[in-house]
């Protein structure tokens, strides 16, 4: 046990054990290593603080298992209810009316990604470049005023963003359609991709600015090839967050694109996505559509669950870049 | 000042006055450096001398809320003229940082070459040459050539400081202006830094802030006096450490204030 311990190898100077007690009155000791001699020189009050303090750790070891607790709940059970439909059928098949077995969401998950690509392509270089202006060139006024515009957007219930795509898309093309909800998507990523980039190129020193306009480079270069390129890591983690969120949203879409049993069928068509989809099918008295939508629950929370640790991983590899 | 000195100037501040806010920095500044040399500016902290020597290449101007009256001639050109691109003055005018500022996640070629390539010069080829030939200037070839592919962040502090002086000769100016560059460094880069400067004057005209007097001495063949943004002597160094004209000089350089 007390192997760690220095320990003397006797000779001249104070005996053994004295000299280990000076030693222990001066240096931290290992946590197990020695015991036998320090708790006989323990005061009360010494005493107290201890067990004060094993029990404050303990208190928040509790509070820290209680709180991912759901999330392991949440997960056990997905998995649990969503492995019995998991099949190929699943990811390829249409659904099938009532009463048929089989079929799958394949329309549902081809409709995600559609809606999802697309605001992506659209809203992760706009949602970029609106960071880029606020961190680099809006004047502090105007900067602020933008600022609190889009905080208070990010705020917005999502149903409220859909009735809103509802009133100014669906309404006046009196259809749904993907691009519908394509624009309530946008309005929930832009805002998610320019706050974070925003946050993370404030986090670049004002001299490397300094230094790449010192050398004549212009300003807009500087702030793309130079300031932008050298956080690259941390904008696309938020813009992996960013579409990780828009992946899940289930009440923009509703009333926008809506929900289409026969697969993909153009842009201007309602367009399924695995949320909704797996809302319907939750809904649903039917006890085979609740077995669809435990899957689909899975499959959701797997593609999140994986766009999460890749932002990770980039972000990480960045960090390591950057010292 | 005699005429042929005079027919060297290359860079000549004339009545500088620098803002920030209603703040003045910097209260009307004349001062000129000949080529080939290097000119030291001292003072005591917050006297205006690292102000200064940022209007020389129109750094000053990037800040918010900050203005700028009087000219700088560089050349032969007033660069505070109407129409006149900074982005082109800061080609001629290159700069050192008090702390050394490699470019984050570019590696130590892409560093030296970036005042090039950003200026739309890619030719491999021309590009290497280039960054071998800044990197031997700055003394630093030797130290890092086989391993150009790494990042300029993993060096030493002193290399970073000399891959930044690398970084900016890569452009070739004719002028370079060194705020501080040793303050943030140890004795030792500090020496090979001094050592760097002194060999580089034969290409470029060096203005250098430094709150090191030793350095000042050691280095510089005219010094400059700084103090609560005016200029208050200046002249060849060793008339100014050996026989100072103004008394605010002496106390300064005896080290009886600042």
């Amino acid at each position: 046990m007390d192997d760690k311990a220095p320990r003397p190898s006797g000779g001249s100077g104070p005996s053994g054990t004295t000299f280990v007690r000076m030693i222990r009155k001066q240096t931290p000791q290992p946590r197990w290593g020695g015991r036998r001699y320090t708790r006989a020189r323990l005061s009360l009050s010494d005493v107290k603080r201890r067990w004060v303090s094993r029990f404050g750790v303990f208190f928040l070891y509790c509070l820290t298992f209680l709180a991912v607790t759901p999330l392991l709940g949440i997960f056990i059970y997905i998995v649990n209810k969503g492995i019995p439909g998991l099949n190929r059928d699943f990811f390829v098949s249409l659904p099938k009316p009532v009463g048929e077995t089989g079929g799958g969401m394949g329309n549902a998950i081809v409709g995600s990604g559609i809606l999802v690509s697309l605001t992506s392509i659209i809203g992760v270089p706009w949602g970029i470049l609106l960071g880029v202006y606020l961190s680099e060139y809006a004047s502090s006024r105007l900067a602020r005023w933008l600022r609190q515009c889009i905080d208070q957007l990010s705020s917005i219930p999502s149903i409220v963003i859909g009735l809103f795509a509802y009133a100014m898309i669906v309404v006046w093309t009196k259809h749904f359609s993907a691009w519908a909800g394509t624009f309530a998507l946008l309005i929930i990523l832009v805002p998610i991709v320019a706050r974070t980039t925003e946050e993370i190129l404030k986090l670049v020193p004002q001299h490397i600015r300094e230094a790449g306009l010192a050398l004549g480079i212009p300003r807009w270069n500087v702030t793309l090839f130079i300031v932008l390129k050298g956080v690259r890591g941390g904008v696309m983690t938020g813009v992996i967050l960013g579409i990780a969120r828009i992946m899940g949203e289930t009440a923009p879409l509703i009333f926008t694109a809506f929900n289409n049993q026969y697969g993909f069928s153009g842009l201007n068509q309602p367009t399924a996505s695995l949320p909704v989809q797996l809302y319907t099918y939750a809904i649903s008295p039917f006890e085979e559509w609740h077995q669809q939508a435990w899957t689909g629950a899975l499959v959701l929370v797997g593609i999140v669950l994986a766009l999460n640790v890749i932002s990770r991983i980039l972000f990480k590899k960045s960090e390591v870049r950057r010292d | 000042m005699t005429s042929s000195e005079n027919s060297n100037v290359i860079l000549e501040a004339d009545k500088i006055h620098a803002w920030f806010g209603s703040h003045e920095a910097v209260k009307g500044v004349s001062l000129s450096a000949v080529m080939g040399t290097v000119t030291a500016l001292i003072g005591p902290s917050g006297c205006g001398k690292s102000t200064f020597i940022r209007t020389l290449n129109r750094l000053h101007e990037e800040i918010p809320h900050t203005r700028v009256e009087g000219q700088v001639i560089l050349e032969g050109k007033n660069i505070y003229e109407r129409g006149v691109d900074p982005v082109g003055v800061r080609r001629k005018i290159g700069m050192v940082f008090q702390k050394p500022n490699p470019f984050p996640s570019m590696s130590i070629f892409e560093n030296v070459a970036a005042g090039l390539r950003l200026a739309g010069i890619s030719k491999r080829s021309l590009l290497a040459e280039v960054v071998e030939q800044s990197l031997k200037q700055a003394a630093l070839f030797e130290e890092v050539k086989d391993k150009l592919k790494a990042p300029g962040t993993s060096l030493s502090g002193g290399q970073q400081q000399r891959l930044c002086i690398a970084r900016a000769l890569a452009v070739k100016p004719p002028v370079l202006l060194m705020d501080e560059p040793t303050s943030a460094l140890d004795p030792i880069s500090t020496a090979k830094i001094e050592e760097l400067v002194m060999e580089l004057k034969k290409d470029v005209t060096v203005v250098m802030v430094t709150h090191n007097m030793q350095q000042a001495a050691r280095i510089s063949d005219k010094t400059a006096f700084f103090l609560m943004g005016e200029l208050i002597e200046w002249g060849d160094t060793s008339q100014v450490f050996t026989t100072p004209k103004v008394e605010k000089t002496e106390q300064y350089i005896t080290g009886r204030f600042g």
